[in-house]
């Protein structure tokens, strides 16, 4: 099954390609404010362009 | 020193994917409605003649065109319609270069014409989901390689610095896609449209299915995973339940994933460890994909009564409701108990289409009824029927599924039946007798989805007329501010470098030294599987047979692999050996048995006469009644292609097959004594045919199937 | 919490037909409006134009009525302080002449609105060149260009639209800079990736049992492996060698230790193992261990990031004041202060050091640094002490002593500010300690017994006990127990530091009670008109008169009018405010009086009618009654008490308050409960000492500046706050107002979490039995350990974590 080392192989490799995209994720900061983004991608980008119906549930 | 810049988002390029994905849809759900039927009326399988090609549009060439067509055309276009409409929002920049969306759009198109094209002309890799032979395999890749270029490209020249969940998603895709295409695609080229798997027998199909599952997962799964947590919260417009979970969802499922592979091959001729850990694997995957599907429903908790009047989110419940369903039937699916059931049958159809119209159907309706409306600045022209969709379609699932289970179910316990007297109580032609009901309802049910479909169609159509694109729309926002200081207080020029430069290049460094181990199984391929000396390579004759069988996908029927269970050797023989398929470029173990297993068609048990198979193949209902294999009289009349025998030789000899060294000059007459033989025996039968019909090999195939070890078995005997 | 936090309402009982401010949702008339939409006040209303103009009004769109009454006249003049330099460098974070940053803290964000505002603060100055918020930190980053817009115009903005910055002398010392424990995660993300692999690649071991049928392949596999292993032992595990050796340098054994030990033990046998061939380690369990315990500690340590638990009079006081040099008026920083300077303070702001008032009258509201409500007058030449707030027009007062050696701060040189609360005194180490005794006597015995019987078992059998042993699932336990725990308390509005103040609320058998603003809501008040029936005008009158008013009484009867009656607010003339004494007017040439019974009548002494609770009317020397103010008791208060009775709790309550409620408070409390009034800071933290030295174990609770001491000298001080981001002083726990009701279920459910623990700690010896009994007979397979230690481990954690859940929810949390 020697194919098996080809295919651990590139798994490894992708897994740690991710590996490193994650230190990097964590050392850019990109995970220090895990709430406001998930705001954020809801804001149309202009200013005064209607966004209409609340974003939280009415009281 | 940044300010306020303006800018547009392209919404040409969405437009046309969004186009794209609504035709190839309904182009590819006619074809599955079309093999569905096949399987109820085999009479529509019928030959058309291209030229002086005479070729058969049945269903082992049309299945392909279909799981092509919905996988790769209507999913694929739509990943990227939603994948350029979000990404430019999430980053607040315009794609890199409208150019390279330009190629990626119309190279993408191209290649899905090239494969609706080639795949009825039988130019098959014959590996499923996998079948695009060598040329358009390039053809994809490049194409990827511009998809990819431009996205990372915009990543950074982003005004937006975090990079929202969503977008960790399409690099997941990207790159992984990317992988393992490079690796299962590695062919050895015969002629302009004929390739030989550089892989042989066991270590093909491993190949195949890590590429098999990784495909579902990567394609199928991570991209919507990333248009979910996109486009849901915009259509419900409240931010993602837990933004958190989302992140950690991401990070377990890429670490996870790429490992569930070899539970598409239990009870195979796989080692038993390596199976036993696509199992494990594949059962841990339920915990990050239900985190997944729970982050999207939570996400509108407090809102379902939006959900009961919105048409979009009651689309995407499904979607993500259905998600659900597939994750958590998957690794039930891989733990091998259940596997033994449901391996073979029609229950594999009825969880791959739970996953494919509800999840990505669903889930692309959703996004289409959302992103046309507002990309043509109109409101959606019919809102009842786009709710008329939602609920045909929800039927059509429920009508697609249902009967599927329920006979892939019962035609599991016909095989596995027997009398007291301990005879195999059904014969297979009564198992399949026994479906056509379900075949039928699920015809039905298919039907139900495509109308939908094509109601949407009509719908969007009428909104896009209503509408005027709004080809770039103005957005602004300030430049990413480049000495930005996080709450960490680092020094503030060290953010300069800061960019996902790093990990672009990782990536990069990922698929070259993916190419340079591409060349690693040359050297591998002679440290083989244990062989077993009495299996030979194929005579010419029976190699080429094994082309035409390929050809015309009688994989997509018929598997060709005994596994160990006592049902399954009463009736088809001995289980298989790795060993005996050390010769198979590629493997046809088959995934779905929808006819009987041939892995032994050529043994004392199985064996029949040469004009047996040759009545069989002209008119199958004649020898066998209630059969839904189609006809293949063409075949009969058709010539072989004798002068590609040389080529085929060496090439085999290349990747591994011990043909001698210029065997490849005397290949032609050992090849027309072989079919000389044949034709004699059938002349017994007062069947009269050409010496170089193309029948002939296929006939020598079939009788050539299971025989090595038998051959071991008579040798022993004597001794 | 989030939630707690994105869902902030304005709680107020209103009739139906009360307008509410199209800007800030409160109460009001319909006297101030623009494009047909009401608004409270003219700050409203002029926020409201102000998008309006710059096409922001998505902002209302977003969420309901999110805008942030500006609260008395906007002055421009408070800022002053922020164009002297020093202020400037101490606050920006980065400046290079023509881009500058700086971070405000806004405890006012709330809503999306608020998130989208501040990100678009660029449409309404150029000046601003980018923003961004972090909601849960309630953090704006904003980049201006200061030759286009100067701090001070920046905060001007911020402050007129309602999010004034919170800037204080605390700013100023350190430069914001929260540090994200980044190290936490890439431990847990490393240690992740490598148990995942290493398990992947040890599973054909497990399911070929021994043998995959290619040596080859094996060999790859378990070098792998031990590549693999490096950075969880290494990087990922080195913590635990750390505080394990930190520990034994102290001669003291804490959880640590043992695992320490235990993974230093796989790791070695494992090295031999696979070096020798002679087998294939224990690496995955390795890794499975600590990558499980890594995560136990990161979810116990979720902290609530937009809490700050150790707050102290600096991050109270203002960082600049107005100097008064010659006659003219410059800025300066608090801490340059010296005795002598003369200093400007204006309407609302604070008195930044112990002075005496040269000019103007004091009109000084002590609230909250006593916790005494009445606003107290101050004549030219008394002294006033540091942190009131001045409610009257600007004075100017002599500096006596600089902010450090104010009366007020002197209660942070009190040595219980330096100790820190010990943390180590947690019940898991003493365990963890016969723990790993008792490991040790089971090992000791199985290599006894093997040298006698079979000496090649003694180093298997006693590395195979330590593998086994391993107290790893003891920790888990813990930390997830604790973990949940926090999030539930959290869920009903009780922060909490860290998760020893659980194990420390479990112990309580002594609460006490600050009075205002903890027992009783500091804003809201019961108002109770007495008298001749009031007509609609009459009653126009008076509330145009109070709207006048900034005295904390008129604002009450205010805002109790407002929402009684369809008031319309008539013209005021020669309108003035006598401190101390009452408010009179001419309205529509009517003369109205509203303040003391002297005040109005002439006659009786004078009392200031915040002590009586009482404001008599009269119109046109015409007495009509009067206003019965009293304190409103939280909702549900009194019940609590009741369950809290004596039997089970000692109950005190120390107010720096006036006595006026003396009664009120006893009937609720009885007779035994200890109440004290005109408690000095520094005789709350006495007391609490006091009980402290009588052994009893207290929890205070307390609001204000005040009560920062005690609560720092309790074994639990608990802030209470209105509104969980507004200031509190150090604490262990901040609770939300909402919450205090719940105060015996809080105690109740700590205590269920050590049963908790018990049951789950028994749960892992069980399993270490199992293992042990492996492990001892040499017998101990990578197999089994592989299994073992992620169904303990999961297992564990299920268990206590539903079990937490459960006893939450029959707790009534």
């Amino acid at each position: 099954m020697s194919v098996l080392i080809l295919l651990i192989a590139f798994s490894i490799l992708i897994a740690g390609g991710f590996l490193i995209a994650f230190i990097w994720a964590v050392k850019e900061g990109q995970y220090d404010d895990d709430y406001t983004p998930s705001v954020r991608m809801l804001f149309d980008d202009k200013p005064g362009s209607d966004n209409k119906s609340s974003l939280l549930p009415k009281q | 020193m940044q300010a306020l810049e303006k800018f547009q988002y392209d919404n040409k390029i969405v437009r046309n994917f969004a186009f794209a994905t609504i035709i190839w849809g309904v182009v590819g759900m006619l074809v599955g409605l079309w093999v569905a039927l096949l399987m109820v009326f085999p009479q529509l399988n019928f030959t058309a003649t291209a030229g002086k090609e005479t070729i058969g549009l049945t269903f082992g060439r049309l299945r392909p065109l279909h799981t092509n067509a919905v996988i790769f055309a209507f999913v694929g276009n739509g990943i990227f319609m939603g994948y350029y409409y979000s990404i430019q929002r999430l980053l607040k920049a315009r794609m890199a270069s409208d150019l390279l969306s330009k190629i990626h759009f119309w190279g993408w198109q191209l290649i899905i014409v090239a494969a609706a094209v080639t795949i009825p002309l039988g130019m098959t890799t014959g590996k499923e989901y996998a079948e695009l032979e060598w040329p358009i395999d390039i053809a994809i890749t490049i194409i990827w390689v511009v998809f990819g270029w431009n996205m990372f490209a915009t990543i950074l020249k982003r005004r937006e610095r975090h990079l929202y969940v969503a977008i960790w998603f399409y690099i997941a895709t990207f790159v992984t896609v990317a992988v393992l295409h490079l690796v299962n695609s590695f062919e050895f080229p015969v002629s302009l449209f004929h390739s030989y798997s550089w892989y042989a027998g066991v270590q093909d199909a491993l190949v195949q299915w890590w590429y098999g599952h990784n495909a579902v997962a990567f394609f199928l799964t991570t991209p919507y995973l990333g248009l979910m947590y996109y486009f849901m919260p915009k259509a419900a417009n409240r931010p993602v339940f837990s933004y958190k979970l989302s992140i950690i969802h991401f990070w377990a499922l890429i670490f996870l994933y790429i490992w569930a592979g070899p539970h598409h091959l239990l009870y195979t001729s796989l080692p038993n460890w390596a199976q036993s850990l696509g199992v494990v694997f594949s059962f841990m995957l339920i915990f990050p994909s239900w985190g997944g599907m729970i982050n999207g429903l939570l996400t509108l908790r407090g809102a379902w009564d939006k959900v009961r009047e919105d048409v979009i989110l009651k689309f995407m419940v499904v979607a993500v409701t259905a998600y659900g369903m597939a994750t958590f039937e998957g690794p039930m699916l891989s733990l091998k108990t259940v596997n033994a059931i449901s391996h073979f049958t029609d229950w594999t159809i009825a969880h791959v289409h739970v996953g494919g119209l509800g999840w990505n159907g669903m889930l692309t309706f959703g996004i289409l009824y959302w992103l046309i409306p507002k990309i043509f600045k109109v409101q959606l022209f019919s809102k009842r029927l786009a709710n008329f969709h939602f609920w045909i379609a929800t039927l059509g699932i429920i009508f697609y599924a249902v009967p599927m289970y329920w006979a892939g179910f019962q035609q599991a316990s016909m095989w596995k039946q027997f009398t007291d007297a301990g005879q195999l109580k059904y014969q297979f032609i009564e198992t399949v007798t026994y479906m056509q009901p379900f075949y039928a309802i699920r015809a039905f049910g298919g039907a139900l989805f495509l109308v939908g479909a094509i109601v949407m169609m009509y719908n969007l159509f009428m909104t896009v007329a209503k509408g005027k694109l709004e080809a770039n729309e103005e957005a602004e926002a300030p430049a990413l501010e480049k000495t930005y200081h996080q709450h960490a207080g680092e020094h503030w020029h060290r953010r300069w470098e800061r960019k996902p430069i790093p990990f672009l290049i990782a990536t990069l460094i990922v698929i070259l030294i993916g190419g340079i181990i591409e060349l690693v199984p040359t050297f591998l391929i002679k440290s083989n599987v244990p062989t077993i000396a009495s299996v030979k390579p194929y005579t010419p004759l029976e190699l080429q047979g094994r082309d035409i069988y390929r050809r015309e996908g009688c994989y997509t029927c018929h598997s060709q692999m005994i596994r160990p269970f006592r049902s399954e050797t009463e009736r088809y023989g001995e289980y298989s050996k790795a060993g005996e398929f050390v010769y198979d470029h590629p493997f046809q173990w088959g995934s779905k048995r929808t006819g009987p297993d041939l892995a032994r068609e050529g043994t004392m048990n199985l064996k029949k006469s040469d004009s047996w198979h040759f009545n069989h193949m002209e008119e199958p209902q004649a020898i066998s009644p209630g059969t839904i294999m189609p006809a293949y009289p063409y075949l009969i009349d058709k010539e072989l292609d004798t002068a590609s025998t040389a080529a085929k030789i060496r090439a085999m000899r290349t990747i591994g097959v011990p043909y001698r060294e210029g065997y490849e000059y005397a290949a032609n007459k050992d090849l027309m004594d072989q079919a000389r033989k044949i034709q004699d025996n059938l002349l017994k039968d007062s069947i009269r045919v050409k010496p170089n019909a193309e029948i002939l090999a296929v006939i020598a195939y079939l009788q050539r199937l299971g025989t090595d070890i038998e051959k071991n078995k008579l040798a022993e005997n004597k001794n | 919490m989030k939630d707690a936090l994105l869902n902030e309402t304005k709680t107020q009982t209103r009739r139906k037909n009360t307008v509410q401010c199209y800007h800030c949702g409160e109460a009001c008339d319909r006297s101030i409006s623009a494009d047909q939409k009401f608004f409270c006040c003219e700050g409203c209303k002029f926020v409201y134009q102000l998008l309006q103009e710059n096409g922001l009004c998505n902002y209302y769109e977003l969420s309901e009525r999110p805008g942030i009454k500006v609260r008395g006249k906007f002055s421009s003049q408070r800022f002053a302080y922020l164009d002297n330099d020093e202020v400037k460098r101490k606050l920006l974070r980065f400046n290079d002449g023509n881009i500058s940053h700086v971070n405000f803290y806004l405890p006012q964000m709330h809503c999306a609105s608020c998130i989208w505002l501040l990100e678009n603060l660029h449409t309404i100055d150029a000046g601003i060149l980018f923003s961004k918020s972090d909601f849960q930190r309630k953090d704006l980053f904003i980049a201006f260009d200061p030759s286009k817009i100067s701090l001070r115009k920046v905060v001007e903005l911020l402050a007129f639209t309602g999010y004034e910055p919170y800037i204080s002398l605390h700013d100023a010392d350190k430069k914001k800079g929260r540090k994200v424990n980044r190290k936490k995660i890439f431990k847990i993300g490393v240690a992740g990736f490598c148990f995942m692999n290493i398990m992947m690649l040890s599973f054909p071991e497990y399911f070929s049992s021994g043998n995959i049928g290619n040596p080859a392949l094996q060999k790859v596999f378990s070098y792998l492996n031990l590549v693999l292993s490096l950075p969880v032992f290494f990087y990922s595990a080195n913590d635990f060698f750390i505080s394990a050796w930190k520990g034994l340098r102290q001669k003291w054994l804490n959880i640590d230790a043992p695992i320490a030990l235990a993974i230093l033990v796989t790791f070695g046998r494992s090295i031999y193992e696979i070096t020798s061939g002679s087998g294939a380690g224990y690496l995955d369990s390795m890794s499975g261990i600590v990558f499980f315990m890594l995560v136990g500690r990161w979810f116990q340590d979720m902290t609530y990031d937009s809490f700050s638990f150790d707050r102290d009079y600096k991050s109270y006081f203002p960082l600049g004041v107005t100097l008064l040099k010659d006659g003219n008026e410059e800025t300066s920083t608090i801490s340059a202060l010296q005795s002598g300077d003369r200093i400007l303070v204006r309407q609302n702001e604070m008195i930044p050091a112990d002075a005496v008032v040269t000019k103007g009258q004091g009109y000084i509201d002590y609230s909250f640094v006593s916790g005494e409500n009445t606003p107290v007058l101050k004549k030219g030449g008394e002294l006033v002490y540091a942190g009131g707030k001045q409610l009257g027009a600007a004075i100017e007062m002599k500096v006596v002593n600089p902010v450090e050696q104010s009366y007020i701060t002197q209660l942070w040189n009190n040595d219980v500010f330096m100790q820190q609360k010990n943390k180590d005194k947690s019940f898991i180490h003493p365990w963890s300690r016969y723990f790993t005794l008792i490991l040790f006597l089971i090992a000791g015995g199985a290599a006894l017994y093997w040298s006698y019987t079979d000496s090649s078992k003694i180093w298997p059998s006693v590395t195979a006990a330590l593998i086994v042993a391993c107290p790893c699932s003891l920790l888990l336990s813990a930390t997830f127990t604790f973990g949940n725990m926090q999030r539930h308390f959290g869920k009903n509005k009780l922060y909490l530091k860290n998760a020893s103040v659980i194990e420390a609320l479990s112990k309580i058998d002594t609460i006490v009670f600050d009075k205002t603003g903890t027992l009783t809501y500091s804003a809201q008040a019961n108002v109770l008109y007495q008298g001749d029936k009031l007509t609609n005008h009459e009653i126009n009158m008076i509330y145009s008169l109070v709207k006048e008013s900034i005295h904390p009484l008129s604002r009450i009867i205010k805002q109790d009018l407002i929402v009684s009656h369809p008031v319309h607010p008539l013209a005021v003339k020669d309108f003035r405010e006598l401190a101390g004494k009452g408010l009179k007017g001419v309205v529509e040439s009517k003369q109205l009086r509203l303040g003391s019974w002297h005040f109005i009548t002439g006659d009786g002494f004078l009392r200031d009618p915040s002590l009586s609770g009482e404001v008599h009317i009269s119109i046109d020397g015409v007495y009509k009654g009067y206003f019965k103010i009293s304190n409103q008791y939280r909702d549900g208060v009194t019940e609590m008490i009741r369950t809290l009775s004596p039997k089970k709790y000692q109950l005190h309550v120390v107010s720096g308050d006036n006595d006026a409620e003396k009664r009120n408070l006893q009937s609720i409390f009885g007779a035994q409960a200890r109440i004290m009034f005109g408690q000095s800071p520094q005789d709350k933290l006495n007391y609490i000492n006091k009980l402290k030295n009588e052994g009893r174990e207290v929890l205070m609770l307390g609001d204000g500046l005040n009560d920062a001491g005690a609560l720092k000298q309790s074994d639990v001080g608990v802030a209470v706050s209105e509104n969980t981001s507004q200031f509190t002083p150090a604490c262990d726990a901040i609770l939300d107002g909402r919450g205090v009701n719940k105060l015996h279920q809080f105690i109740q459910y700590a205590r269920s979490g050590k049963k908790v623990i018990t049951w789950s700690f028994i749960l892992s010896i069980l399993y270490n039995i199992v293992g042990l009994s492996f492990s001892v007979q040499a017998l101990l397979s990578p197999l089994i350990a592989a299994i073992l230690m992620p169904v303990s481990s999961i297992s564990i954690v299920t268990f206590v974590t539903l079990a937490t859940s459960f006893s939450a929810k029959n707790k009534g949390l």
